[in-house]
């Protein structure tokens, strides 16, 4: 069958959107390809001969071209090794390797063939009654069922580099839709002054009058025409037309996203569009709805655009002879096209018994083409290669078998509603075009052309103008009079087109398709409603018919007419199933399009990677947590212990809070009393929620008269803020607050010889007299620097910790690195810092807290003041009622039974006969040369000596044992950091 | 044994009187209906669905099912609901496709290692297997993983945990109300509960759309809508925000993965069906409604996430995406509570996300609950009670929020 066509294209026709003088090769199962610029895979494959394009999913019937816009999976190949890609949608580029796909053998002779012999044990839903008894059968079934389902394949170590880019477009009108009523409304609304966005599938303007040739508009053939359009619209500078845009998404207050693929002029190759517009007009136009019929699956069945556009707009005659078996008037004109270039039509069976266009009818005529009505394909015949089709009446009482190589069928239009559903619209069955039509618009919604049931291109003009001026006026223009005059206009010219309701060609046995994707047949749909299922959108998933690549496109209309067919009330009105985004399946390249990390690093993040710094995430920041390469850190802990090192604390919160009523915010939630605060006196405070557990604790200085600058946990940075307003919102106070989290760095210096080191770079006195523990002072670095500079002991030595501008950080992190170069200063990350304040008993919230955790529970009750004058302190109440609730868990430190013993591994559960608690933090301490830890364990557990036994992962119940001690392990008095 | 003409289930007329009414044909209400028909020979029940059976998160969860909980009330619980898949598909005669693939969690932090630790260490203390893996361990069970340096957050270590896997949801709703059917469950579509009525302190009726049912015990099942109803009909506040949660499938695939996996830290889990389709999804909205409406953003980044521990996903298509709604109470454990505060009204919400790996045993332990009209052992520890004395249950670790200051 296999007939050299390459140089057999129409190159003289108008309508060609292929360069019949640029030839590209791809290579295609092995064989290389030759096709033109402008090409579709589909389109260069068909032209050089192949008619079967893939294998069914569940059958494995041979399919073959069906229709152009990707609507199913019939023509879905492995290209470039992207799976699954729509060879109808997909522009040929020379050197492209395309495969078939989900098949075993070729696509002619396949050994799974025989699939389609089983079908009569896979009625819907039979795999819910299938492979469970016995149940050892099961796990093979599974094995069984992952190799036959699915299309493509994906290699796991494949990467899909291309070209990506995102916009993301402000505009006036956004017009889905580049047909005739789609440019017409693109004008009106530009005309008007305002900003237009077209978007529109195909990689050209036209719709579906692109490739028409014969129906006029003013005395032009109708390409000719919407080719004028498209001139008008590129020519009119405040409308961007987007093409190779399918619009994938819409959402509220007219959002819309699509996804664009670039040509090779293009300096991307997927580009993801998201538009704000303030109105949206929706022109997506119609689809055809498949004609329900024995086989209507084989190669060489196809749609009526898609034999039409073949020919047209690719210059390929879809093959010698064709029968037609359609019931809309773009049929007829098809097959008068076909007849003139050379294709012998057989006959045009026609489901409607009347209403044709008679220009239409004498031009049948006139050619001695047969138009038979009421006539519809019954029965196709042939199976790798349609051989023929068996016609019928409509009733089923006379038949007549034709051979032909080429059957067009088609059922009617259905339009793209998608948009409309999407956006919010309603959508009501109409009796008189066989329509979903919209029935309720959402605000700033218009509809026009195909998609309301019009046809004539006068009708869509109109209708397109009307909607374009209907979004001018949803963006705020009086049009009024402009309006009126439209709609004058519209009702003057055609009204909507009497659709074909025809759901399935009569008789019964074979296999009808409503779905390709899934295999899903009409006899699927009766036996799923025999068994109960009533709902469509029920059928749809005991069926899974519509949940295949082209999700609902192709049976999205057929299956609510065969539902409302079979029912018993014949007079309910179909429903339609739901819709749901992305309208158009979307590569996952152009929603992620490229990598862009959104973390945030210090203003030490260079120097720190210099120093040797291991740097992790923590939430939205990097840090470092180590320096070198042990896990312990142990020469940073020592290091701060007994010399001093340093620390890049800038993630940490830092707020300024002032006004009036500061105090009183501050009271609100923070659990201390916060009127009792002393003038650059640091004050330790912690904030709870509404359950008494602690969610943030940080510093709080009062620097002047209502004047209070705050610092919070890394993790809480973010939220504080809002915090503070939402428990403040009623209030009416009068303060403010300024997030200085990244206006400044902080440096902490911690070690017995921190003080060295700082007056080292600072003239100011800072001994112990003059600076002491707990206490903040406003410095200079070396005479012009200015720090803020807070003596804090979380740590537990001498340690100071500088807020510095953001700009003055590296200046000042340079100079305390020098001071402290003839010291041996070390740099200590998140792990030395967390083992160090371990030994002092210092919480880290998150890592000694859950989310259950109260104050009280981890030993900080003292912070709450019970006797605050403000009593609607976040938490107060909770804390009053929890304070001395017995059952709790609480924190205690540790020490193994073993003191030569590993630390236990932190998050490892401490039991009994069942849980009663977990380690938070444990690590080898070197101040105290054994292990430590802290836990939060049952009330009962608390008291010191009490015996824990820690259950790790993988223990195969062994328990490591230790033994309740107070805290802090080191230095229990305090006096280090108080030096 | 492929009977295509007998109804799964039947749609009789609506009883005056009924045993037992539950509200909500979703799963926990067709499960409860199940165990009371079969073990409790309470069969005299209605189940009565404002729209169709599974309309709500039964037709909308991403099906993952597993045992690894955080706490010891909640682990023995999903344990057994995750050991009743087989005997529910031998009992109900109906295949619920209970994948065995098990779970791979990754983690991408310290914090997160230490998470696991506990959890597997408690699976482990529980009889429930579940391992800590290394990243090259991770990527020989997913070969399809970036386990380099080259991703935002990159891989440090996971948990594995083989009895998890996925079940066919749409199956376990058709099966359960087959089971019930046949035992003469009657299940009523399109037909809404509007009132409960009260006498001397216990329930005696329930008002519907098709009139007034009396019975002595009703089970508010109603999932994301329960609280709402139990405020408007019982004038019970419950401390359950409802928040939306979106998921999404891509076109079908040869098999890629052999695991369900998730993360934490990137807001993400993916497993493949065995229809071959990739379907992923993970947070929530952030702020309380009723909607099921997705959105851009949602897409947009579980593309960017997915894709940065995946990076071959980037050449799959998506080809569906849908909302759900999750009802979260404070600490992500779910509120079962009866005879509360009325005898004879039973409550089983607050579920959030954990809805659907918890269906069977929710069903089977409210039944018996409502057959003895005491508390079952196992059920005590989710009273909602505990709200009140600000005793959270500790499912989660990490803060959560759901009102407006979030």
């Amino acid at each position: 069958m296999k007939r050299n066509l390459l140089m057999n294209r129409l190159e003289h026709l108008p309508t060609l959107r292929i360069q019949p003088r640029q030839t590209l090769t791809i290579r295609y199962n092995g064989k290389n390809l030759r096709g033109y610029a402008g090409d579709t895979v589909a389109s260069l494959l068909y032209g050089c001969g192949e008619r079967i394009f893939s294998r069914s999913l569940k059958y494995r019937r041979p399919r073959g071209l069906y229709s152009l816009d990707g609507e199913c999976s019939n023509a879905m190949m492995s290209v470039d090794g992207w799976p699954n890609t729509n060879a109808e949608t997909t522009p040929a580029r020379h050197g492209m390797v395309v495969t078939p796909q989900n098949v075993v053998g070729s696509l002619e002779w396949d050994p799974m063939g025989w699939m389609d012999h089983l079908a009569f044990v896979m009625p819907a839903g039979f795999y819910y009654k299938l492979f469970h008894k016995p149940a050892r059968l099961w796990p093979l079934a599974i094995k069984g069922i992952r190799q036959a389902a699915g299309l493509g394949k994906l290699q796991p170590e494949a990467t899909f580099d291309c070209r990506c880019d995102a916009i993301y477009p402000n505009t006036d009108v956004c017009v889905v839709g580049g047909g005739p009523a789609g440019m017409s409304a693109a004008l009106a609304a530009a005309e008007n002054g305002l900003r237009v966005v077209l978007l529109e599938a195909r990689p050209h303007l036209g719709g579906f009058c692109d490739y028409r040739v014969r129906a006029e508009k003013g005395g032009m053939p109708l390409y000719q025409w919407v080719g004028a359009l498209a001139d008008e619209v590129r020519a009119t500078e405040n409308i961007r037309v987007l093409t190779h845009a399918p619009v994938v998404g819409v959402y509220p207050d007219q959002r819309i996203t699509a996804f664009q693929r670039g040509s090779a002029a293009d300096v991307f190759d997927l580009r993801y569009i998201e538009i704000a517009a303030t109105s949206v007009v929706v022109a997506t136009g119609c689809i055809e709805r498949p004609l329900l019929f024995a086989s209507n699956d084989r190669p060489g069945i196809m749609q009526i655009g898609c034999a039409h556009r073949l020919l047209h707009t690719y210059g390929i005659r879809p093959a010698a002879n064709a029968v037609f078996s359609v019931a809309h008037d773009l049929g007829l004109e098809a097959a008068i096209d076909m007849h003139d270039q050379g294709v012998t039509v057989h006959c045009v069976a026609d489901a409607r018994e009347d209403g044709q266009d008679p220009q239409m009818l004498s031009a049948l005529a006139q050619r001695g083409i047969p138009h038979w009505r009421g006539w519809v394909a019954q029965v196709a015949h042939g199976r790798r290669q349609l051989r023929g089709v068996t016609l019928s009446n409509l009733t089923g009482t006379f038949k007549k078998r034709i051979g032909c190589e080429l059957l067009v069928a088609s059922a009617g239009l259905t339009p793209l509603t998608g948009l409309v559903t999407l956006a919010g619209g309603a959508l009501a069955f109409d009796h008189h075009t066989g329509f979903f039509l919209p029935q309720r618009l959402p605000p700033a919604v218009q509809v026009c052309g195909r998609i309301r049931g019009l046809h004539d291109p006068s009708s869509l003009s109109a209708d397109g103008t009307l909607a374009g001026l209907r979004a001018a006026a949803d963006c705020g223009l009086n049009l009024n009079r402009e309006i009126a005059r439209a709609e004058a206009a519209g009702a003057a010219a055609p009204g909507a087109v009497r659709g074909s309701k025809l759901a399935m060609a009569p008789g019964k046995g074979g296999k009808a398709f409503l779905c390709f994707d899934e295999d899903g047949t009409v006899k699927h749909v009766q036996q799923a409603m025999a068994q109960g299922f009533d709902v469509p959108e029920l059928i749809k998933r005991f069926t899974s018919i519509g949940t295949g690549p082209g999700q609902g496109g192709m049976p999205g209309h057929n299956l609510p007419l065969v539902v409302a067919h079979s029912q018993a009330s014949p007079d309910s009105d179909p429903q339609p199933t739901t819709i749901r985004p992305p309208l158009v399946a979307t590569p996952i390249a152009a929603y992620a399009g490229g990598k862009h990390d959104m973390a945030k690093r210090t203003p030490m993040h260079a120097e720190q990677l210099t120093a040797g710094g291991r740097m992790e995430r923590v939430g939205e920041w990097y840090r470092a947590r180590r320096f070198g390469a042990d896990p312990g850190a142990q020469d940073e802990i020592i290091g701060v212990r007994t010399n001093v090192g340093l620390l890049d604390a800038s993630t940490l919160g830092k707020f300024r809070i002032f006004g009036p009523d500061a105090v009183k915010a501050l009271q609100r939630v923070y659990v201390g009393d916060m009127t009792r605060t002393v003038p650059f006196r640091t004050k330790y405070a912690a904030m709870c929620n509404e359950d008494g557990c602690v969610i943030d604790d940080g510093v709080v200085i009062q620097t002047g008269e209502n004047d209070y600058y705050i610092t919070t946990s890394t993790g809480r940075a973010g939220q504080t803020v809002e915090w503070f307003r939402y428990h403040t919102r009623y209030d009416s106070w009068d303060y403010h607050m300024v997030n200085l989290t990244d206006a400044f760095g902080v440096i902490n210096i911690a070690g017995p010889n921190a003080r060295q080191v700082l007056a080292a770079v600072t003239d100011a006195d800072i001994s112990n007299e003059a600076f002491a523990f707990s206490t903040c002072r406003d410095l200079l670095l070396r005479g012009d620097v200015p720090v803020r500079a807070m003596r804090l002991g979380f740590v537990g030595e001498l340690s100071y910790e500088l807020h510095v501008p953001a700009s003055y950080m590296a200046a000042v992190w340079q100079m305390v690195e020098t001071a402290g170069q003839s010291l041996g200063i070390v740099h200590f990350g998140l792990e030395a810092q967390s083992t160090l304040r371990m030994e002092k008993g210092h919480v880290i919230l998150g890592s000694e807290s859950e989310q259950r955790t109260t104050l009280h529970d981890i030993g900080l009750g003292f912070l709450w003041c019970r006797t605050k004058p403000e009593a609607k302190t976040v938490g107060g109440a909770a804390l009053r009622h929890t304070a001395d609730q017995p059952g709790r868990l609480k924190l205690v430190g540790f020490k193994m039974e073993d003191p030569r013993s590993r630390a236990p591994r932190d998050g490892s559960p401490i039991v009994d006969a069942r849980i009663r608690g977990y380690v938070c933090t444990a690590r080898f301490s070197h101040a105290l040369q054994e292990p430590v830890g802290m836990a939060l364990v049952d009330d009962d557990l608390v008291r010191p000596n009490t015996r824990l036994g820690i259950y790790e992962d993988g223990c195969n119940g062994t328990l490591r044992h230790a033994m309740v001690v107070p805290m802090p392990f080191y230095d229990p008095k305090g006096l280090r950091m108080r030096m | 044994m492929l009977n295509q003409r007998k109804r799964l289930w039947d749609a009789p007329p609506l009883k005056s009187h009924y045993d037992a009414v539950i509200i909500g044909g979703g799963l926990h209400g067709l499960a409860t209906a199940y165990f009371l028909a079969t073990r409790h020979d309470i069969r005299d029940i209605a189940v009565i669905e404002k729209r169709y059976i599974g309309y709500g998160g039964a037709g909308r969860n991403t099906a993952i099912v597993r045992a690894n909980q955080r706490t010891q009330e909640n682990v023995p619980l999903y344990k057994e609901a995750l050991d009743l898949w087989p005997v529910l598909t031998r009992e109900l005669d109906f295949n619920l496709m209970f994948y065995n693939c098990g779970n791979l969690n990754l983690a991408h932090s310290e914090a997160a290692l230490k998470a696991m630790r506990l959890q597997t260490a408690t699976a482990q203390f529980h009889g429930v297997d579940s391992q800590l893996v290394t990243p090259a361990e991770c990527k020989a069970l997913i070969p399809a993983l970036d386990i380099s340096d080259r991703p935002s957050y990159p891989i440090l270590g996971g948990m594995f945990h083989p009895p998890g896997g996925i079940v066919r949801h749409d199956a376990v709703v058709w099966g359960l109300a087959k089971g019930a059917s046949r035992k003469g469950v009657r299940i009523h579509q399109g037909v809404e509960v509007t009132g409960i009525g009260v006498q001397k302190g216990k329930v005696d009726s329930v008002e519907t759309t098709l009139g007034r049912i009396s019975t002595p015990r009703v089970l508010n099942a109603a999932g994301a809508y329960s609280a709402a109803l139990a405020n408007r009909l019982m004038g019970i506040c419950l401390p359950i925000s409802v928040l939306t949660i979106q998921a999404m499938v891509t076109q079908p695939l040869k098999p890629l993965l052999d695991h369900v996996i998730s993360s934490g830290g990137y807001h993400i889990y993916a497993n493949q069906t065995l229809k071959g389709e990739i379907a992923t999804g993970a947070h929530m909205d952030r702020w309380p409604n009723y909607t099921t409406q997705t959105s851009a953003h949602y897409i947009k980044h579980q593309a960017e996430a997915l894709t940065d521990l995946l990076p071959c996903m980037r050449g799959v298509k998506f080809m569906r995406t849908w909302a759900g709604l999750a009802d979260m109470t404070p600490d992500m454990a779910p509120i079962m509570t009866g005879n509360d505060p009325v005898e004879g009204y039973y409550q089983d919400c607050g579920w959030g996300y954990f809805g659907f790996k918890s269906c069977t045993v929710a069903g089977k332990y409210m039944a018996q609950y409502m057959a003895t009209g005491s508390c079952p052992d196992i059920l005590l520890p989710f009273d909602q009670k505990r709200f009140e004395a600000h005793r959270l249950m500790g499912e989660t670790a990490a803060l959560v929020s759901y009102s407006a200051d979030n």
